[in-house]
């Protein structure tokens, strides 16, 4: 019976909070800085691409994850830890919703999911909270397009624009001066490099920056025409497309 | 381990559907020409109307072999009755003969269950069916085969008026007899959509009129898959 | 006995108007031949989305309500209402995760989409597996004897009122022609912003 003693890690302080979890949150902020900024036709997640080394292969290596055709995220925080919650989250989307209702979840609902494994490990004996915080974009058709943030304690936001990991603050002072309700996409991109070009060392450019949008369904991803038929509306944008915007900045 | 021997004497070939409306002075009986044996199609030209004589016709509407047995019967029937009598057998006589002919094979019945179609003597149209067993009786309709349940409660619906209301008064529609055209369409319509849902329903329909001058046989295609 | 879905018997069909939808099943509940009740209503209403129950009476009732505990917190959970659609996937995913002991039920799903009024109607097999149609859906004892009136009866695009005469006529006539259905029927015709329940006197034999 090893699970009888092992209790919650996460217990409370006598003041009332849970340590465990401002913990987790100043993991986060060491983290590398991402950001998300919703458009009238869109949202953009974008995060820097920091190798550690001149050896790594960076081209093989992506911060920016599909979840569904519609929907995908980026964090800031621990990466192990963020690859178990995208499994996790896929996994969700399949079992807590397509293959009961045959449709893709809506944002909300995909959020709502993913924060109660986040919370699940606040509670849970002999686990730690995971250490990353998420952007969730992503699109659906009651509500629209939708950026959401869910932090290691379960808790999310709803966002028009904003920013997680090391340069937050500065970003989301940047990001609360550039945003405005009538952004298309494409200003949104563009404010996104901006905002990143901030805490950015060195120079900028399609190797170092990764960006994804939801937008308008991408029916060249869908590997075969000639029925009705629309293509997922999440997509990665190529070192090309992020290297044009950069060098128009 | 003792070795069992067995014959079961029925098959399973037969013919699709038939159908038989009675009117004040003509009869309807009417019946596609798909013969299976299961989902095979062995034919779609296998007629399911038979003319035995003195204007009345016969289908049969079962196990193809008995079925042909059937119909020899009561045509044999029909040629000693003239041998004998030297008279037209009424229609009534007719259903009566063809209770005794299958009554006699009560314990090895045919396996069928025949409509009769002819003019009364006093004129008017009738439809006489039948269990496997010789129990019998006249309707204004009655349709049998592998689509009888699909066919029937539309011959109660639009022959006999079952559950319609005069909008007027809100009285139940009476029976009226219906005229030769409505009558036809109504086959035509009944057929179609037996054909659309049964798999043994299909390739031709053969309509045959009788009236007091004989009878006319016309053809319309149904669906052939 | 052999036979589940044949005890209590029972039969719906559901069919395709002019932007409207109408749905209608007897009310007979028996045990085999003997008459039980005859206002066993076999329809049920999920926020504008209507599910039809044919079968064995225990699996109506559990499903209906399990249904209703799914939908509920379907909608609660999402703020938004269930599209027929949706309704459709949901009962055949409830009814395949009993593959292998399955609900002996019949269902048939109708109703109009909350945004577009477009109508939808599909029926379901005991396991899930569903059937689409543009015209028209039957279940119940009474299924062959509905197809065959129906495929007759049948005419695309009709207005509510003659909707609600062509389903009614089917049914009736259907119903008669099965020992095990009948009873009484009742009738929903669904419009964008109006549904009208009526029942309907049939011969109690």
């Amino acid at each position: 019976m090893a699970d009888r003693y092992s209790f919650s890690l996460t217990t409370f302080s006598p003041n009332g909070k849970l340590i465990q979890i401002e913990y987790a949150l100043q993991a986060v902020n060491q983290g590398v800085t991402s950001v998300g900024i919703k458009a009238k036709n869109g949202v953009v997640l974008a995060t820097e691409k920091k190798a550690s080394s001149q050896l790594i292969d960076n081209d093989s290596l992506s911060k920016i994850s599909q979840i569904t055709p519609d929907i995908g995220m980026v964090y800031a925080g621990m990466g192990p830890d963020y690859r178990v919650l995208v499994d996790n989250a896929r996994k969700a989307v399949h079992s807590n919703y397509k293959q009961i209702y045959n449709e893709y979840p809506p944002t909300r609902i995909l959020v709502q999911d993913v924060a109660k494994i986040v919370q699940e490990a606040t509670q849970m004996g002999g686990v730690r909270p995971y250490g990353v915080s998420l952007l969730v974009a992503g699109h659906d058709n009651s509500q629209n397009f939708g950026l959401y943030q869910i932090d290691p304690s379960g808790s999310y936001y709803p966002w028009k624009a904003t920013a997680i990991g090391r340069g937050s603050s500065s970003a989301k002072t940047f990001l609360e001066k550039r945003w405005s309700e009538d952004l298309e996409l494409e200003d949104a991109i563009h404010i996104t490099l901006l905002t990143l070009k901030e805490s950015i060392e060195g120079e900028m450019n399609g190797e170092n920056v990764e960006i994804a949008i939801v937008g308008e369904p991408a029916d060249h991803l869908l590997g075969f025409e000639g029925v009705q038929a629309s293509g997922p509306r999440f997509r990665t944008l190529s070192v090309q497309e992020i290297q044009d915007r950069v060098d128009s900045l | 381990m003792p070795i069992e021997h067995s014959f079961n004497p029925y098959g399973d070939s037969s013919g699709g559907s038939t159908l038989a409306i009675a009117g004040k002075d003509f009869a309807i009986l009417a019946g596609d020409t798909r013969h299976s044996t299961g989902y095979s199609i062995d034919s779609r030209n296998e007629s399911q109307i038979h003319s035995v004589g003195d204007g009345l016709l016969v289908s049969p509407n079962g196990f193809s072999a008995d079925a042909r047995a059937f119909v020899d019967d009561v045509h044999n029937d029909i040629i000693w009755y003239h041998h004998k009598h030297n008279k037209k057998l009424a229609i009534s006589s007719c259903a009566r003969s063809i209770m005794h002919t299958l009554y006699r094979r009560r314990f090895f019945p045919y396996y069928v269950s025949p409509i009769l179609v002819g003019i009364e003597p006093d004129g008017t149209g009738a439809v006489y069916s039948f269990d496997p067993v010789g129990s019998y009786e006249r309707e204004a309709s009655r349709a049998a085969g592998h689509a009888s349940e699909l066919l029937v409660p539309f011959l109660d619906n639009q022959v006999r008026k079952a559950n319609q209301v005069d909008p007027e008064t809100g009285k139940p529609l009476a029976q009226h007899d219906l005229d030769l055209e409505t009558a036809l369409q109504l086959v035509k319509d009944a057929f179609a959509g037996a054909a659309e849902r049964r798999i043994q329903v299909g390739d031709w329909l053969e309509i045959a009129v009788v009236t007091k001058d004989g009878h006319k046989v016309e053809r319309y295609p149904l669906r052939r898959d | 006995m052999s036979n589940p879905s044949e005890i209590n018997g029972g039969a719906a069909v559901a069919m395709v108007g002019k932007d409207c939808v109408a749905i209608a099943s007897d009310l007979r509940l028996g045990l085999q031949s003997v008459g039980i009740s005859g206002d066993f209503e076999k329809i049920f209403e999920y926020n504008g989305v209507y599910l039809a129950l044919t079968g064995l009476a225990t699996d109506v009732q559990t499903l209906s309500i399990d249904f209703r505990k799914k939908h509920s917190l379907y909608e609660l959970r999402e703020e938004r209402r269930m599209e027929p659609q949706t309704m459709a996937n949901l009962v055949s995913s409830t009814l395949y995760s009993k593959r292998f002991g399955p609900y002996f039920v019949g269902p048939l799903v109708a109703g109009l989409n909350s945004s577009t009024s477009k109508p939808y109607i599909c029926s379901f097999d005991s396991i899930g597996c569903i059937e689409h149609a543009n015209d028209f859906v039957v279940v119940g004892t009474a299924s062959d004897q509905l197809y065959g009136i129906c495929e007759s009866l049948y005419e695309p695009n009709l207005e509510p009122e003659d909707l609600f005469e062509t389903i009614s006529q089917a049914l009736m006539s259907a119903v008669d022609r099965d020992a095990l259905s009948g009873w009484g029927g009742v009738v929903y015709i669904i419009e964008k912003d109006k549904v009208t329940k009526r029942y309907l006197k049939t011969r109690q034999d």
